[in-house]
């Protein structure tokens, strides 16, 4: 029958509402769920069974994994990991900093784009390799040493110590620092600067009082990306760092895939990890809430 | 600062420059430079080992990406226009391999398997590439996925509407509206996880299983048991193939950019 | 570009955390009594025409794989591993499940046998035996070789730059001499059994000391050896000794003699140490899970072929059991007092047995601590 006016939806509407975002959702969500939620269950409760390997049945019985953190040969890895991320984060910070400024705020825009790019370039290498190769500079017999005995300057003693560690993670975490600074110097109004220095503002007084707290909002971005990456990292401590530089994420390797096959422990410590992490972020968000409120 | 900042730029390039250096330098241990030499390519070349692995590298990564792009692009959608209850929820654990570090999902991934695939399969389910790709997948869902949205939500949303007005069906509109117009986004993210996946050591080495290698794995393992300069080599093929896709990519960027102001401006 | 990694992601973390804790308080209690991969055997589905082998870095070579492949038609795929336990823990973890064939050590024998983890060996459908030295025949760890073939026998010790370090290098006691001296330039092997051995030893103790007193002194001893070490390695010494980063490296005798054969113009001194050190012999077996059997029986009547095991000497420098192949081998690999010592040498040495549980799990837990420092 045509007596119906002619409606806009020739379709006939057979299929539930609910269909389309079920169909866009379901995959994805399916994948997160068996991939993702259900495993981090599984290690929340490996890590309340002590002492569990391949071949075991599991009996969660209590916090031992957790206070094993604590014994006195384990408490210092954390300690180290900690120390690592946050001279990273500072390391990465200063040194950043002005390259993102000079790009942003020095370089004319339509290059901008490039001279950020060809700086980050290197993060699309092999992040092992760039590794490997700081082995070669700093071995005692490598690169720098070569160089410094040519100015007759004594050896330097690097490698497999903490500073070679501090070398590696600055290097490979410097590019994301200055990508997130560059994003948020930007956005820098010149007009605040000039007006600054229309007062009478010297150079350093408005860094320091326009500048920064302008991009606070990026700085805080950046270190916290740098600090929880630089907690996680496991190759430059491994490759870099020796006998001597154990950290929490070496730790965690050694229980699953290396020879003490420990677990529990293990899922432990990848939990204490994560909620290291999660404090950095809930400290970002209750920092960050209170620079909004007092916003220039 | 300006001083400061090319400073820095040569300290980002230090290590490449010695990557490549040594790739030319005919000496196994020695810092000094011996004589150029292209032995340590033919090396490579000839390295079935490595050309296996890195086989096995751009298989995960093409076959996780490919999956991830599909899914997550869907689900990208899918947060972006409807609400529902649990929508918090679902965000966060998507966007949760963006913060949590690689450790905990390796090791998170591999109990999984241990204690769930591999007994309730019934053996079917074995460590090895398979299992690589399926956890690949769920980061390369989430890098996907937040750059798909950052353009959704700058998308003007009644081209959509004006798509269905004009008769088209929901699933049309889709296809030749909304996707066109998020392609940039997609492929920028795909070549992002791409990337990343490419690089991952951790989740890899914890999923992996019956011999499978992928590049970062066989590196590490080699740097362990004594590196021949024929991994030099393979870096500064590495580095000069991806500067070349990024550059072309870049360019791809540029030149759609620039269609695109012209097709306004007319 | 990489995109900042969080955005209202990271409040809506917090209420995930919540909820999820809840969910898995839920979850854990009545959740217990599953296994945890328990490692099956396999259905021989494996491919026919491959064989997975694991092994140390220094047994195997692509030349090797080429003339087994030219004799047999068949592929070898193999990985690494550089110590007894990061073997049995990836065969354990259910990471071997690809492999065939195995090379354990003495003691690894004979706790992989009570494992079940070995295959019997079908002795008919193995030739070559007889090739055996006699001292070989049968062991201590494996009665009558049910289990597995000998393949390889040796010290370890240590090696050294005679020409960089002018002393005279004796015994493992040195180490801890140098210890100023020599900060960072030294390494011991990444392997629990030899390092607490080697300490115990140094202490005057057995090389398997089952005395909780003796190994507690052992851990504290090494504990302050150890900022003076570079690294624990196992194989990765070999470049860096040549290059002159590391002056004195613990090393198993054959890796010593190969890096020695190869690099004549240094001048490398390998030194089996006074107070006695441990006598191994490693070993191939075959999994009670590998895919492959009938490959696995190639592999090892490959192996015991006299003209074989003369050619992987004389590449790959390891002592061998194989009498007829010792009788063919070159006058100066075979007066070649690293490879094969001479008695006097042998007598302080020690084989490595097989510790009881308890025991081991002491010797672990003291390893674990002193490498996660």
């Amino acid at each position: 029958m045509t007596a119906d006016s002619p409606s806009r939806q020739t379709t006939p509407q057979a299929l539930p509402k609910w269909l389309e975002p079920f169909f866009l959702l379901m995959p994805a969500g399916l994948w997160l769920l068996l991939l993702l939620v259900l495993p981090t269950l599984l290690i929340f409760e490996l890590s309340f069974v002590p002492g569990i390997r391949p071949g075991q049945v599991v009996n969660p019985s209590g916090l031992d994994n957790y206070f094993r953190i604590l014994h006195p040969d384990y408490l210092p890895v954390l300690w180290r990991s900690l120390f690592f991320s946050v001279s990273t984060t500072f390391l990465t910070l200063v040194l950043g900093f002005p390259v993102a400024y000079w790009i942003a705020l020095k370089i004319p825009k339509q290059w901008q784009n490039f001279v950020l790019l060809s700086f980050v370039l290197p993060l699309w290498t092999s992040s092992l390799l760039r590794s490997y190769a700081w082995i070669t500079i700093l071995r005692p017999t490598g690169v720098l040493n070569t160089a410094l005995s040519l100015v007759k300057i004594p050896p330097l003693d690097i490698l497999n110590r903490e500073p070679a560690v501090l070398i590696g993670m600055t290097y490979s975490l410097l590019p994301y620092m200055v990508l997130i600074l560059y994003a948020a110097l930007e956005k820098l109004d010149r007009r605040l600067l000039e007006a600054a220095s229309d007062l009478g503002a010297t150079p350093s007084q408005a860094f320091w009082q326009v500048t920064v707290p302008q991009s606070l909002t990026g700085i805080a971005a950046g270190a916290l990306l740098v600090f929880i990456t630089s907690m996680g990292d496991f190759v430059n401590p491994e490759l870099l760092g020796g006998a001597s530089s154990m950290t929490v994420a070496r730790l965690v390797y050694n229980q699953f895939l290396g020879v003490t096959q420990n677990w529990g422990f293990g899922s432990a410590l990848s939990m204490i990890l994560t909620l290291v992490v999660s404090i950095a972020i809930a400290l970002l968000l209750k920092y960050g809430d209170r620079s909004a409120a007092s916003g220039v | 600062m300006a001083w400061f900042s090319l400073l820095m730029f040569g300290f980002m390039y230090l290590p490449i420059a010695v990557l490549a250096f040594y790739s030319f330098n005919d000496s196994r241990y020695s810092t000094g430079w011996k004589g150029f030499t292209w032995k340590w390519y033919q090396l490579f070349l000839s390295d079935s080992r490595i050309l296996t692995a890195l086989a096995n590298s751009l298989l995960v990564a093409g076959f996780a990406v490919a999956i991830a792009a599909v899914i997550g692009t869907l689900m990208a959608v899918g947060l972006a226009r409807y609400r529902f209850p649990g929508k918090q929820l679902y965000q966060s654990v998507a966007y949760l391999p963006l913060i949590v570090p690689d450790i905990s999902i390796a090791v998170a991934t591999l109990v999984f398997l241990a204690a769930v695939a591999i007994p309730f399969s019934g053996g079917l389910v074995q460590l090895g590439l398979g299992t690589i790709i399926a956890a690949h997948v769920v980061f390369c869902l989430s890098y996907i996925a937040i750059v798909v949205s950052t353009r959704i939500n700058a998308l003007d949303p009644h081209l959509e509407e004006a798509a269905l007005d004009l008769g088209a069906t929901p699933f049309q509109a889709f296809i030749q509206v909304l996707l066109p117009e998020l392609m940039p986004a997609i492929v920028s993210g795909c070549l992002l996880a791409f990337v990343l996946s490419l690089d991952d050591f951790l989740i890899s080495s914890f999923t992996t299983g019956g011999g499978v290698k992928t590049l970062p794995i066989e590196i590490f393992g080699r740097i362990r048991t004594g590196v021949k300069p024929d991994i030099n080599a393979l870096s500064v093929i590495l580095i000069t193939v991806t500067g070349f896709l990024f550059a072309l990519a870049e360019y791809l960027r540029y030149r759609t950019e620039q269609k695109r102001q012209k097709r306004f401006q007319n | 570009m990489p995109p900042r990694r969080f955005s209202s992601a990271a409040i809506s973390r917090r209420r995930f955390l919540q909820t999820s804790a809840a969910i898995a308080a839920g979850l854990a209690s009545p959740g217990c009594g599953w296994t945890l991969a328990e490692v099956r055997p396999a259905d021989a589905k494996g491919d026919q025409d491959k064989l997975g082998i694991y092994t140390w870095e220094s047994y195997i070579d692509p030349e090797l794989i080429q003339t087994f492949r030219t004799q047999t038609a068949l592929d070898v795929a193999y990985d690494i591993y550089d110590s007894n336990e990061v073997m049995m823990a990836t065969i354990r973890s259910g990471k071997g499940t690809n492999y065939s064939v195995v090379y354990p050590s003495d003691y690894a024998v004979a706790e992989m046998i009570g494992k079940k983890e070995l295959l019997r060996l079908d002795k008919s459908r193995i030739n070559g035996l007889e090739n055996l030295m006699p001292e070989f025949q049968n062991s201590a760890f494996d009665p009558n070789n049910a289990y597995s073939v000998p393949v390889s026998w040796g010290t370890t010790g240590l090696i050294y730059n005679a020409d960089e370090l002018k002393i005279d290098i004796t015994d493992w006691s040195d180490l801890w001499n140098l210890k100023q001296q020599l900060t960072r330039r030294m390494t011991m092997l990444a392997d629990m059994r030899e390092v607490m051995g080697a300490t115990l030893k140094s202490l005057g103790y057995s090389y398997n000391s089952d005395n909780p007193a003796e190994i507690q002194q052992a851990y504290d001893k090494l504990t302050e050896l150890k900022p003076a070490l570079a690294t624990f390695t196992t194989d990765a010494w070999q470049n860096q000794l040549i290059a002159g980063d590391y002056l004195l490296c613990m090393a198993f005798s054959m890796d010593a003699v190969s890096v020695m054969q190869e690099n004549p113009d240094l001048n490398l001194r390998y030194v089996i140490p006074k107070s006695g050190t441990s006598l191994w012999n490693d070993t191939m077996a075959i999994l009670s899970t590998a895919p492959n059997l009938d490959a696995a029986y190639e592999w090892i009547n490959y192996m015991l072929q006299p003209a074989i095991a003369v050619d992987i000497t004389k590449r790959l420098f390891f002592a061998t059991p194989n009498q007829s192949a010792y009788d063919q081998l070159p006058n100066p690999l075979r007066n070649n007092q690293s490879l094969f010592p001479p008695e006097a040498i042998l007598k302080p040495c020690e084989r490595l047995t097989n510790l009881e549980p308890k025991i081991a799990e002491l010797y672990d837990r003291y390893w674990t601590r002193l490498t996660s420092k």
